[in-house]
């Protein structure tokens, strides 16, 4: 078994790997838990998506804790939730663009693998020279030149890229090689059940994402008729060639923040980032309470609930009210269909 | 009740910050004190404002202030809702004028660390990383830092040049295949506001606030400060502006603070 390195810049082999894919329409829809498990390989390079905390696969995430996934590779542009199963087996290094909360603070359980010498830092990238990587991947093409790192400790200390001139004007060039990771796993508003995946908000560097990594799990906040995305097709983001697996799994975002229909839970999220994650001891009480204490993003929210005294999706839907008006994304029908783990009635009767 | 003349640090950081962005510019920032100057100048005096996320979002007319650069609010009323990569392209071609950073270290000449103090392959601490700010700082026209004034931030020697300023001094930032008249241009502390020395580079006070002097400048600042040929007396929050800080861009007080 190779390295997840050695696997992440093999374009040939990347390119071949695209034979498997089925182009045909094919039902892919199945729970979160049999995806995890099928399609999430220790070892495996898995880059996250969205931007971190905004339409990021969360859900994903904690089955991925669930299921206690050993020692797989982060790639965050940004990112970095990953890395808080570290203390736990489930990760063991990381390429870096960025890992934090921004305003809110760092990704504690992060600092301290790295400070401790037991979470490996591959490489630090810029966000631009990251997804122009990704975006080289996109094109099929071996590396892109850019301006990005130069002069700087970037581009000394990162082992993948390399400083060249560009061969009309003797000027410095970055070389930035295209990237190709494991896995990735992408939450969407919408999605048909073959994975043509359509959202609202940024896009960050998911249509690059989609393409480049070898196995694509989607997950969306609701299956909707396969009509329905043909006769809108302008917001799909992943075709359904791309993708492995289709979840339905409402919430899926939570606590994080998605586009247009819930804001960050601000309560669970600053107890999490700036109490529980300070110290091992409180990142151990997370893991085991919420992640390895619940069997799906349900009992987590129901949990959240129960702690904070507040039905945690009518706070979070109001937030995003409050935040920016989120009717102005002009949200069309959310569709029926498909098939989840839950229901929201029981959601409902639980959260209330 | 407060007078709305009287004002904090951060407010005065903050509205100093502001003023340097000029309607019909663009902007990329980030969450934090830099958004607060950003949404300050657009509703204040710079309605044309483009501001940019590397999420993103470009030119959204931001309602309230985004706790992420992904944010619902980052596209809200936007012209569009991009990607990282289209960003940052955006960016590389020249069509940012300004962009704010920060960092936990800041030397001379406007280098800046956010990666890791100490040595990068065993660090004594470990920071969030780059994200946008190398690209930022590479490739806006003109790059300002809101930082507080101390000692153990603006340093003789950053530990890892994650963005580049003017690297090693005049000249060095277009040898190493950086755009010519681009790079740092103001850095704002709750002291002063600073810029550089056309020859030398080499950052220089340019305004000092009320109540501070050079002397407190320079020994909060771990290496020699140079002086602009006349500074000059920060200009104060005028009242408007505090009200629109306070009321409309941080009406919860997540920045300036109670």
């Amino acid at each position: 078994m190779t390295h997840a390195n050695e696997r992440l810049f093999d374009h040939k082999a990347a390119r071949e790997w695209k034979l498997k894919k089925t182009r045909a329409e094919k039902d892919k829809r199945m729970s979160l838990k049999d995806a995890v498990a099928e399609f999430v390989e220790d070892g495996d390079s898995l880059i996250e998506t969205g931007f971190a905390y905004v339409r990021g696969p969360m859900a994903a995430y904690f089955e991925i804790g669930r299921q206690k996934k050993k020692d797989l590779v982060g790639i965050f542009t940004p990112g970095g939730i990953s890395t808080v199963w570290h203390e736990f087996g489930g990760l063991e290094g990381a390429h870096v663009a960025y890992v934090g909360v921004e305003m809110r603070g760092l990704i504690s359980p992060f600092r301290r693998g790295v400070e401790a010498g037991t979470l490996k830092v591959y490489s630090d990238w810029s966000h631009g020279a990251l997804s122009l990587s990704l975006r080289a991947a996109e094109q099929g093409v071996n590396y892109v030149a850019s301006k990005s790192m130069l002069g700087t400790d970037l581009m000394k200390s990162n082992p993948y890229i390399k400083e060249d001139r560009d061969p009309w004007t003797g000027e410095p060039v970055c070389l930035i090689p295209a990237m190709y990771p494991d896995l990735a796993i992408i939450h969407v508003h919408h999605a048909d059940k073959y994975g043509n995946g359509r959202i609202w908000g940024a896009v960050v560097n998911d249509t690059a994402i989609a393409v480049a990594a070898r196995k694509v799990v989607v997950t969306c906040e609701r299956i909707v008729d396969s009509a329905d995305i043909r006769s809108n097709p302008y917001q799909v983001i992943v075709p359904h060639y791309c993708v492995d697996a289709v979840c339905e799994v409402p919430y899926g975002a939570w606590p994080g923040d998605m586009p247009g229909l819930y804001y960050f839970d601000r309560r669970l999220q600053e107890k999490i980032v700036r109490t529980l994650w300070k110290t091992a001891e409180g990142t151990k009480e997370y893991y085991e309470k919420y992640i390895m204490g619940t069997r799906n993003q349900y009992e987590m929210l129901a949990m959240a609930a129960e702690d904070e005294g507040v039905n945690a999706i009518d706070y979070v839907k109001q937030l995003e009210q409050l935040a920016c008006d989120a009717f102005c994304y002009g949200m069309g029908s959310w569709g029926v269909g498909g098939e989840r783990e839950w229901k929201y009635e029981e959601v409902a009767k639980r959260l209330i | 009740m407060q007078l709305m003349t009287d004002h904090n640090t951060m407010e005065m950081m903050i509205c100093a910050a502001a003023r340097q962005l000029e309607d019909g510019s663009s902007v990329a920032v980030g969450t934090g004190a830099p958004c607060a100057a950003t949404m300050l100048a657009q509703k204040a005096y710079a309605p044309n404002l483009v501001i940019i996320f590397e999420a993103g979002g470009v030119a959204p007319l931001l309602p309230t202030m985004p706790i992420s650069v992904g944010d619902s609010r980052t596209f809200y009323k936007a012209v569009m809702a991009s990607g990282m990569c289209d960003v940052m392209e955006t960016l590389q071609r020249g069509m940012v004028d300004y962009s704010f950073l920060g960092g936990a270290q800041i030397d001379m000449y406007g280098n800046l660390n956010s990666t890791v103090i100490g040595d990068w392959a065993h660090p004594k601490v470990r920071l969030p990383g780059s994200g946008g700010a190398n690209d930022f700082g590479s490739f806006a026209w003109k790059i300002m830092v809101i930082t507080p004034q101390d000692s153990r931030r603006f340093v003789e020697e950053v530990d890892f040049i994650t963005t580049p300023g003017y690297l090693q001094g005049p000249g060095t930032r277009e040898e190493a295949g950086l755009c010519r008249n681009s790079g740092p241009h103001k850095v704002i502390t709750n002291m002063a506001v600073m810029g550089y020395d056309p020859e030398s580079k080499r950052m220089r006070v340019e305004s000092i606030h009320k109540g501070h002097s050079f002397g407190e400048v320079q020994e909060n600042t771990g290496f020699e400060l140079l002086q602009a040929p006349k500074v000059v007396e920060t200009p104060e929050p005028t009242p408007a502006e505090l009200r629109i800080l306070r009321e409309e861009v941080d009406p919860n007080r997540y920045i300036i603070g109670r």
